[in-house]
């Protein structure tokens, strides 16, 4: 008897609430797009974003990238790429956002980076009933995934799908030269001076220097170690790429400090090369000009075949 | 030494009215001032309720900068109480719970509590809440027994637990080698940036009471400073007191780092001050502090957000640049 009744109640609670998610389905506005996001949030959507601010450099260019520019109310600080983002108003560092600015410029949709952005600002933003869309653009396939995403949120598809497979086409040309080559010069990628800074395994960094055919000493994982001098004179790299935050200034008083290191085969070939950091800096679409830029700095050997 | 009570009220009203209304015109600069900008009289019409409701300065006043001008007067309020304790009890008058140790302490199990990925509340302030108790302890250990009112003892093993807590804080930090790393390094110098109305009411709940038992506690603070036989002989159980001022300016104090991060000075600055303006009761002294305090640092958090063009630099930049001339310039005034 007691039994049966606590089975008629649960037959009731489940029907009750079977009834309220239909309810609650069917009253959900159709005009706006509820999606999940890289976060795992659910997000609502505007139908058509007009003032859409993008958290960090790499969201700007893809966004450009897309030609959805008109779109775009505000940037982050370090948004130099293409050159009519510098003009955008800017909200702070990714890392440091400037709260009241974004809610000043009255955006219906801020896009982020999972991450980068702090978890804090993103619930903030939400609070304040600021829609936050989060991609994981973390290397070459996540940026083509981000901006398939993105395409799909600013109504891009055509362009989206254009640009991914120029992407494709260009990393596969790349591949294709760099396989002709067996040998895989050892490379130390340094994109801190001081204290030596490199990247690990999880990295795109990392990635494009192997699809460039090199192969990354600093692999490991611990995604930027840090190196001490002896530790990079004992890796002996064959060849050194720096990418100074502070101008190529600063890249010659490194390359003169390494130049003291005669044992180190980089220095004996002379192989010490800058780098733009704002090309390894962030994974935006111009990834694959990274990749096209260090195969040739890795295999020079192979592109003068090709001229 | 016994003033009269109606004199005594009248002091301690006097003081309140003119620093709470100090501090009323700060938190109103603090409010009408920020990254965007607004004119006074958009403010006052929001602050009255007359603005238009959903505006863009109606979100940034009510949710952005006003839940912001209330933490940094809590923390002020905290900190500049914390340093007035311990000048008392340690009968120093370079005592602070940042120069103590009792800061860094709460740092170390705050950032302990953000590497385990922890929440900010309740997670990581009481990580940071039993790094402070544990340097408390550690302290009173240190100096333990009947040695406990020696100033020197206490103050320089404070000292030495302080450079080993910072020892820490770097190591801790140098090992960390991930994105959140960026976000301590903020905080460590003292960040109020992130502060939503909620967190601000569930620390004006626990810090409040907090400053009314320090008020309650203030005549057995003025009997301490005549010494212990002293005090004991005019009805002060000593370890008592001791025991429950310290314990509750750590709570109080790791509240705040871990909501804050390390503010310095403020602690010896506002108290000094203070004293120097209204005399060394410390009736009238504790509510000052709270008033004064809270006020200074809702000024230095203004500049913090207002002096750079991009973006903001942390609090404790402010309050230290600040801080760290005007303590020397005071100690010079009072050698003489």
């Amino acid at each position: 008897m007691l039994l049966e009744s606590i089975m008629k109640i649960r037959r009731f609670i489940i029907v009750l609430l079977f009834l309220m998610t239909t309810c609650f389905l069917g009253y959900a506005p159709s005009f706006a797009r509820v999606v999940t996001d890289q976060l795992g949030r659910r997000v609502r959507l505007p139908d058509n974003p007009q003032r859409m601010v993008a958290l960090a450099p790499s969201i700007t260019e893809i966004i450009f990238a897309l030609g959805q520019e008109h779109r775009l109310k505000g940037v982050t600080m370090h948004s130099d790429h293409p050159e009519a983002a510098q003009k955008l108003p800017k909200v702070g560092s990714y890392v440091r956002l400037d709260l009241e600015k974004i809610v000043a410029l009255k955006p219906d949709l801020c896009i982020a980076v999972k991450d980068g952005n702090p978890k804090k600002v993103i619930e903030r933003l939400e609070d304040l009933k600021i829609p936050v869309y989060a991609v994981d653009a973390r290397n070459l396939n996540t940026v083509m995934d981000a901006l398939r995403e993105i395409g799909q949120i600013l109504d891009a598809n055509e362009s989206a799908e254009k640009l991914i497979r120029n992407m494709r086409s260009r990393i596969q040309r790349v591949k294709t030269r760099v396989s002709k080559s067996a040998h895989m010069p050892g490379i130390f990628f340094q994109i801190g001076i001081s204290p030596i800074v490199s990247v690990g395994t999880d990295t795109f960094i990392h990635e494009i220097i192997v699809l460039a055919g090199g192969k990354n000493l600093a692999k490991g994982p611990v995604s930027y170690p840090r190196f001490s001098r002896e530790q990079v004179i004992s890796l002996s790299p064959d060849i050194l790429i720096i990418t100074p935050m502070t101008g190529s200034a600063a890249f010659e008083k490194v390359k003169a400090q390494w130049s003291r290191w005669p044992t180190i085969p980089a220095v004996q070939k002379g192989r010490i090369h800058l780098a733009d950091p704002n090309l390894f800096d962030r994974p935006s679409p111009r990834l694959v000009d990274a990749l096209e830029l260090l195969s040739r700095l890795i295999h020079p050997e192979l592109f003068e075949e090709a001229q | 030494m016994t003033i009269e009570k109606p004199f005594l009220l009248k002091r301690i009203l006097a003081a309140a009215t003119v620093l709470s209304l100090v501090l009323l015109v700060v938190m109103f600069l603090g409010i009408s001032m920020g990254s965007t900008d607004s004119g006074v009289k958009a403010v006052f019409l929001v602050l009255l309720g007359k603005g238009t409701p959903d505006s863009i300065l109606d979100t940034i006043i009510w949710q952005l900068r006003l839940p912001r001008v209330l933490l940094a007067a809590l923390v002020g309020a905290t900190l500049s109480l914390g340093g007035l304790v311990f000048q008392a009890l340690l009968r120093n008058p370079l005592a602070e719970p940042y120069i103590l140790g009792i800061s860094g302490g709460s740092a170390i199990g705050a950032i302990s509590g953000i590497l385990m990925g922890l929440s900010r509340f309740p997670g990581v302030s009481l990580t940071a809440f039993s790094g402070s108790m544990a340097i408390l302890v550690l302290l009173l250990v240190m100096s333990s027994g009947q040695a406990i009112l020696k100033k020197d003892t206490l103050l320089l093993s404070g000292v030495m637990v302080n450079a080993f807590c910072a020892a820490i804080i770097m190591f801790l930090v140098s090992i960390t080698q991930d994105a959140r790393l960026h976000n301590i390094i903020f905080w460590l110098m003292g960040d109020l940036s992130l502060s939503d109305i909620k967190q601000v009411a569930i620390l004006a709940a626990i810090l409040l009471p907090c400053f009314i038992v320090i008020f309650y506690c203030s005549h057995a603070m003025n009997l301490m400073l005549l010494g212990k036989e002293m005090a004991q002989s005019m009805g002060v159980n000593i370890k008592v007191m001791m025991v429950t001022l310290l314990v509750v300016t750590s709570l109080m104090v790791s509240l705040t780092v871990s909501q804050s991060g390390l503010i310095g000075f403020v602690g010896l600055v506002i108290p000094h001050l203070l004293r120097l303006l209204i005399g060394p009761d410390h009736r009238v002294l504790v509510p000052a502090c709270v008033l004064g305090g809270g006020a200074y640092m809702v000024f230095c958090d203004l500049l913090a957000r207002v002096i750079p063009k991009q973006g903001e630099m942390p609090a404790g930049v402010i309050t230290a640049l600040i801080g760290a001339p005007l303590f020397i310039f005071l100690l010079k005034r009072f050698r003489q």
